[in-house]
């Protein structure tokens, strides 16, 4: 009964507060209780076993339509068979990474020249990620639902365009923006709640200032807050969003921002220096201690979660045409033939005057 | 999620939106409620309300908010598995062969509290209270349905349509077409729905928009700027009629059945200032919950006679 004993005992209530205290559910229960982390948080191990996971089983198919399409056209040639063996092969895990950050990061900026809300694009970006921790760019190449999972997102974050304006916007067609819109919410597992690290950085923003009173300038904090926005869009396209709540890698950044400043406010709101006045001014050890141990292992998990947000992973745009390339060759191995007998007729003395003409028209 | 691990049996209701079968689990013989929504005929895709109602739905877990079991497609249908709910608060107010007393108000209104109070600290923001979407339970527990107008909480600049809930359950700030608000809209449905428990009929059925402002001020009094000092930021605040608010008096004769107390939880979730409106902690902390009667155990709720 150490918890009741520091209770004043002319509070007839004492107790019974303490039994709703402990049935009462908090906001973590909350949390835990949201798709966000139900569905989409795993250990790194997990996310990258899914990601393995889901490669295999396209490559896997991807192989066997290769077989099926030798099989039926027996009368490939060696150098064709060789160009196959070449050019038809399935993506790796790795250059699936690429793609899909690539085109979640395009997501992101496409939605600011859209002038769309910030969560929308958060949104969007998420929502595509999250379709390729179900499917693989070789089901679906990611430029196909591009514009089916800007327009869906904003739809799920209440900031409705109708479909034949977003048409219009986007240089698409209203059939092939909602041809996929099915496939993308039921690969979304039906799920289409976002916590987006945003709201948490305001809520910090408000509190640091709290906590620091009369220590922080308010021009400067709100550069500290403009400079923490984009490192959090940034943070979107890294594993992070996987691994660690909103809030989180909301402290994350800034921490990256302004460790000196982020630090003293972990500081004082954790009481993790010992022997510090408490807010209140009244302390119980107990209370303290498990108050000081929490913040401690806060920080180990910011600065965790800093590390992930800080790696750059920028990729060249003849990589990505190279992967683009090799997706659309294994998923159309008849192609990989046409070119074969491009080249060589290009290559052979007379040039077919046909072709050469079929070239300069598509060029 | 295979559209076989489900039956439907029959058609029970239809919507703008989405037909609603009655059908089993087949797995666990669980009765269910299968809405199918719509596809066709709606040029953008997939509609509106049922982005909500799955959004905000698969966030909630509560004994007081409908639960929704599973979702799954279906030829090229969205179907909503959500548990089977006979009966709605509406029917029960209608229903002039059951008796109710002052316990079972006060379990009903108390259910609703917490459901709303759950709701709210998800953020989330139903939009459209109303006895027709406060479903019943066979064991007597009240539901929140219904989550197609719901939204999350705006961010302090984002503009919101003030052209939600049903029009007699609509908050004044909503009537002078605000474009900020914030789950005080929900607290002052509730609030009417408490005055019809105690009433039995409609406390401020308007009959146009027009109306509803009249009907709602004459009730109630019109606020002046000394008790919501903003209020004379809404253009149409200077076109209404004045009322004066009725005195306790009036009120106590109004609700005669109602405590001192009753009438202090009612009047706190219909203040017109919506920053001075009680929120659902308050409300659920206050007396009225802690005087006599106890709420009936909701087992022992008054239901449906078998038509």
């Amino acid at each position: 009964m150490t918890a009741t004993t520091s209770e004043s005992p002319k509070e007839p209530t004492g107790d019974k507060e303490a039994v709703r205290t402990l049935q009462r559910v908090t906001d973590d229960d909350l949390y835990r209780h949201s798709s966000q982390y139900r569905l989409w948080s795993f250990t790194p191990e997990q996310l990258n076993q899914r990601r393995i996971d889901i490669n295999a089983r396209a490559a896997l198919r991807t192989d066997q339509n290769l077989k099926e399409f030798k099989e039926a056209h027996k009368e490939l040639t060696d150098e064709e068979l060789t160009a196959l063996e070449l050019k038809a092969v399935p993506v790796t895990v790795e250059e699936e990474y690429m793609l899909v950050n690539y085109y979640a990061k395009m997501i992101i900026s496409f939605a600011g020249k859209m002038n769309l809300p910030t969560e929308v694009a958060a949104t969007a970006a998420s929502f595509l990620r999250r379709f390729y921790l179900v499917n693989s760019v070789m089901d679906i190449v990611p430029k196909e639902i591009f514009y089916t999972t800007l327009f869906f997102a904003c739809k799920s974050e209440n900031y409705f365009i109708g479909v034949e304006s977003f048409a219009k916007k986007t240089k698409s067609t209203p059939e092939s923006i909602l041809k996929h819109e099915f496939k993308l919410l039921e690969s979304l597992q039906f799920t289409l709640m976002n916590h987006h690290p945003y709201k948490a950085l305001h809520g910090f923003f408000l509190d640091i200032q709290t906590v620091l009173q009369g220590k922080v300038d308010l021009k400067y904090m709100g550069q500290v807050y403009n400079n923490c926005k984009k490192t959090i869009t940034d943070a979107l396209l890294t594993d992070a969003v996987y691994f660690f709540t909103p809030p989180q890698i909301t402290l994350a950044a800034l921490l990256r921002e302004d460790e000196a400043l982020t630090s003293k406010y972990l500081e004082l709101k954790f009481n993790i220096i010992k022997d510090a006045p408490n807010e209140d001014g009244n302390s119980d050890p107990i209370i303290d201690s498990q108050k000081r141990l929490n913040g401690r292992k806060l920080l180990e998990i910011i600065r965790n979660c800093k590390e992930i947000i800080s790696r750059k992973n920028s990729t060249k745009q003849e990589e990505l045409s190279r992967i683009a390339a090799k997706i659309h060759f294994s998923q159309n191995p008849q192609s990989v033939i046409e070119r074969v007998k491009r080249q060589q007729q290009s290559s052979s003395a007379t040039p077919d005057p046909e072709e050469s003409q079929r070239k300069k028209q598509k060029t | 999620m295979m559209q076989t691990e489900y039956s439907k049996e029959k058609k029970v209701g239809e919507g703008t939106y989405a037909v609603v079968y009655v059908g089993t689990k087949y797995s666990t013989n669980r009765k269910v409620a299968i809405k199918e929504i719509k596809t066709s005929g709606f040029k953008d895709g997939l509609d509106m309300s049922a982005i909500r109602e799955v959004k905000y739905l698969q966030e909630m877990n509560h004994v007081n908010v409908i639960e929704l079991i599973d979702v799954f497609m279906a030829q090229n249908n969205l179907n909503l598995v959500l548990e089977f709910l006979p009966a709605d608060l509406e029917m029960i107010i209608k229903d002039s062969s059951i008796l109710f007393t002052n316990a079972d108000i006060k379990s009903w209104l108390l259910m609703t509290l917490r459901g709303v109070h759950h709701c709210h600290r998800n953020f989330i923001l139903h939009r459209d209270l109303k006895p027709n979407n406060l479903l019943l339970a066979p064991d007597g527990q009240l539901k929140l349905a219904d989550f197609g107008l719901a939204r999350n909480m705006g961010s302090p600049q984002e503009i919101l349509t003030s052209n939600v809930v049903t029009r007699w359950y609509r908050a004044p700030e909503l009537l002078f077409g605000a474009k900020h608000y914030t789950g005080a809209i929900d607290m002052w449905s509730v609030g009417v729905i408490f005055a019809e428990l105690m009433l039995r009929i409609p406390y401020l059925p308007g009959k146009d928009d027009i109306d509803q402002i009249d009907v709602t001020f004459r009730a109630l009094g019109t606020p002046t700027d000394r008790d919501w000092p903003e209020i004379s930021t809404f253009s149409t605040y200077n076109k209404i009629q004045f009322y004066p608010p009725p005195s306790r008096d009036e009120l106590r004769r109004r609700f005669a059945a109602a405590t001192e107390n009753a009438l202090d939880l009612m009047c706190g979730m219909l203040t017109m200032n919506p920053h001075k409106r009680w929120d659902p902690t308050k409300c659920l902390t206050s007396e009225f919950f802690v005087e006599l009667p106890e709420p009936t155990v909701p087992e022992e709720l008054p239901k449906l006679n078998n038509k």
